[in-house]
């Protein structure tokens, strides 16, 4: 596939006047953002603001209305050909809330059968490569273990370890803690955290105010299906401008 | 009574096995487990192509077939057979074999069956496999053929074999169009007796019984199987585990 991958620009992904509804309910309203290449961006809000929507439009696996989302510089919902749209989104990797790791298939297969069904690597070097993810988020001792065998956490990092195997510039999480017990949180955003430090390009939807606050580099507040409020986080925690922002952070100190 | 029925096997076993055989056409046994092998290895691709053809996005794939699909399953197989087996050489004037009109009905009929336990194993999977499968980059062919289908079948397993040993018990209905099966030649040994149908229908029970039950129990095992697996229990012994409700019984 050719990129027209500009080094100049520092925009990894664009979004302008992005419109969606549902019917005649709108849940993303005229979104205008940006996220710089190796940024970590946190998206917060309160439920049913369009949190997932949003971060499911950016790999095109809601379609959104009018608008455009860009991935550096290539309009992601252009229309194009099915094999285009594949290619672009195994450069976006995608983390669920659900993990929806394939539980047919062992942990090791499950992060490499990816790259070789979509990118054509042989089964050697994917393999080898799945081994080296799994050491990295911590599980190279369940390489032949099935999903099912694993805790939350567990098949959490799996999923990430499963992401990165596509070698994606950009990796967006949908809540990624949000369907774990308390004490498995800690793993999978320790994970996350080492991501960032590497440099990797991040657009993350959590209710981890923790993670926000040390990891994010800019937090976006979203409402009512808007992007009310964009600020660094020791802006947004110390004095959110948005009364609904503030109300929204009096509310988690409860 | 046993001793009859021992000396109609012994009398005609032959044509209960292959029917006329080489003096007229294969029948018997052997012709019901041929007609009920190629209805199975037909229909069961067919089922998958319905039951995605059902889930597409494209009306003109999903409507024709929806309406297939709910027409085979709403009128009895006795009426189909008879409308292929009169309707078929009227419309085209060719002299279709009576094997081949039961063959195709079957497909047909079981396709539609079968079609909607493929469906419900795909649609019980959710949407979150599909979707982490395309958020991977994978085509919707591809996602289908190494994620989706590989589940969806595996889960239906026992499904899948309980619409086969009924298919093999739909088979005996091809004797109202003279195919030349298994209940074929037990009604011609009957004409021929005359005098002990209650003995000769028994040995006919008996042999769609053993067929029959002997798969259902290869289902009931698999499907236990498939739930201690399931349960990532699979070198535990059988005896530790209560068996699930056996789903594939009440068909």
């Amino acid at each position: 596939m050719t990129m027209s991958v500009s080094t100049q620009e520092s925009q990894m992904i664009r979004l302008s006047q992005v419109c969606k509804s549902y019917g005649d309910y709108p849940v993303l309203k005229d979104i205008d953002a940006e996220v710089a290449r190796g940024e970590v961006v946190v998206i917060c809000g309160p439920s049913g603001s369009g949190k997932s929507t949003l971060i499911r439009t950016i790999n095109r696996l809601e379609e959104i209305n009018s608008g455009s989302i860009t991935l550096d510089g290539q309009n992601i919902h252009a229309s194009m050909r099915a094999k285009a749209l594949n290619a672009m989104r195994s450069r976006i990797g995608f983390v669920f809330q659900n993990f929806n790791l394939f539980p047919h298939l062992s942990v090791a297969e499950n992060v490499s059968m990816s790259p070789i069904r979509v990118k054509g690597v042989t089964a050697d070097v994917a393999h080898e490569k799945a081994l080296k993810l799994l050491d990295r988020v911590g599980l190279a001792d369940k390489a032949r273990a099935y999903p099912g065998q694993l805790s939350g956490g567990q098949q959490q990092r799996v999923a990430i370890a499963r992401a990165l195997a596509m070698e994606p510039p950009v990796m967006l999480f949908d809540e990624p803690t949000s369907a774990l017990d308390p004490e498995m949180v800690g793993e999978v955003l320790a994970v996350m955290k080492s991501l960032a430090s590497e440099g990797m390009t991040m657009l993350c939807v959590t209710h981890e105010m923790g993670f926000a606050r040390d990891v994010a580099d800019r937090i976006w507040f979203i409402d009512a299906g808007q992007i009310i409020e964009t600020a660094s986080p020791e802006d947004f925690f110390s004095n959110p401008t948005h009364p609904r922002a503030q109300r929204f952070l009096a509310d988690l100190r409860h | 009574m046993i001793h009859d029925m021992i000396a109609i096997v012994r009398d005609y076993w032959l044509l209960l096995l292959i029917g006329q055989y080489p003096n007229g056409p294969l029948g018997g046994l052997a012709n019901t487990l041929i007609l009920s092998a190629l209805s199975i290895a037909l229909a069961f691709p067919i089922s998958i192509l319905f039951a995605t053809a059902r889930l597409s996005k494209s009306p003109l794939l999903r409507w024709p077939v929806t309406a297939l699909v709910y027409f085979t399953r709403g009128v009895p197989l006795l009426m189909l057979i008879l409308w292929s087996y009169f309707l078929v050489p009227l419309l085209t004037g060719a002299d279709v074999p009576s094997f081949v009109t039961m063959l195709t009905t079957l497909v047909v009929y079981q396709s539609a069956f079968l079609s909607e336990v493929v469906r419900a194993g795909i649609v019980a999977l959710g949407p979150g496999q599909m979707d982490a499968a395309r958020a991977l980059g994978h085509s919707y062919i591809g996602a289908m053929r190494y994620i989706i289908l590989p589940q969806a079948l595996y889960n239906m397993i026992p499904s899948i074999l309980s619409t086969f040993v009924s298919t093999i018990k739909d088979t005996t209905l091809g004797y109202v169009i003279n195919v030349p099966d298994l209940t074929f030649a037990a009604s011609q040994v009957n004409n021929q007796l005359l005098t002990q149908p209650f003995q000769v229908f028994l040995i006919l029970a008996i042999v769609y019984f053993a067929i029959c039950w002997t798969l259902t129990y290869f289902a009931n095992r698999l499907e236990r199987r498939i739930t201690r697996r399931r349960a990532g229990l699979l070198n535990v012994s059988a005896a530790v585990v209560t068996p699930s409700k056996i789903v594939s019984e009440q068909l």
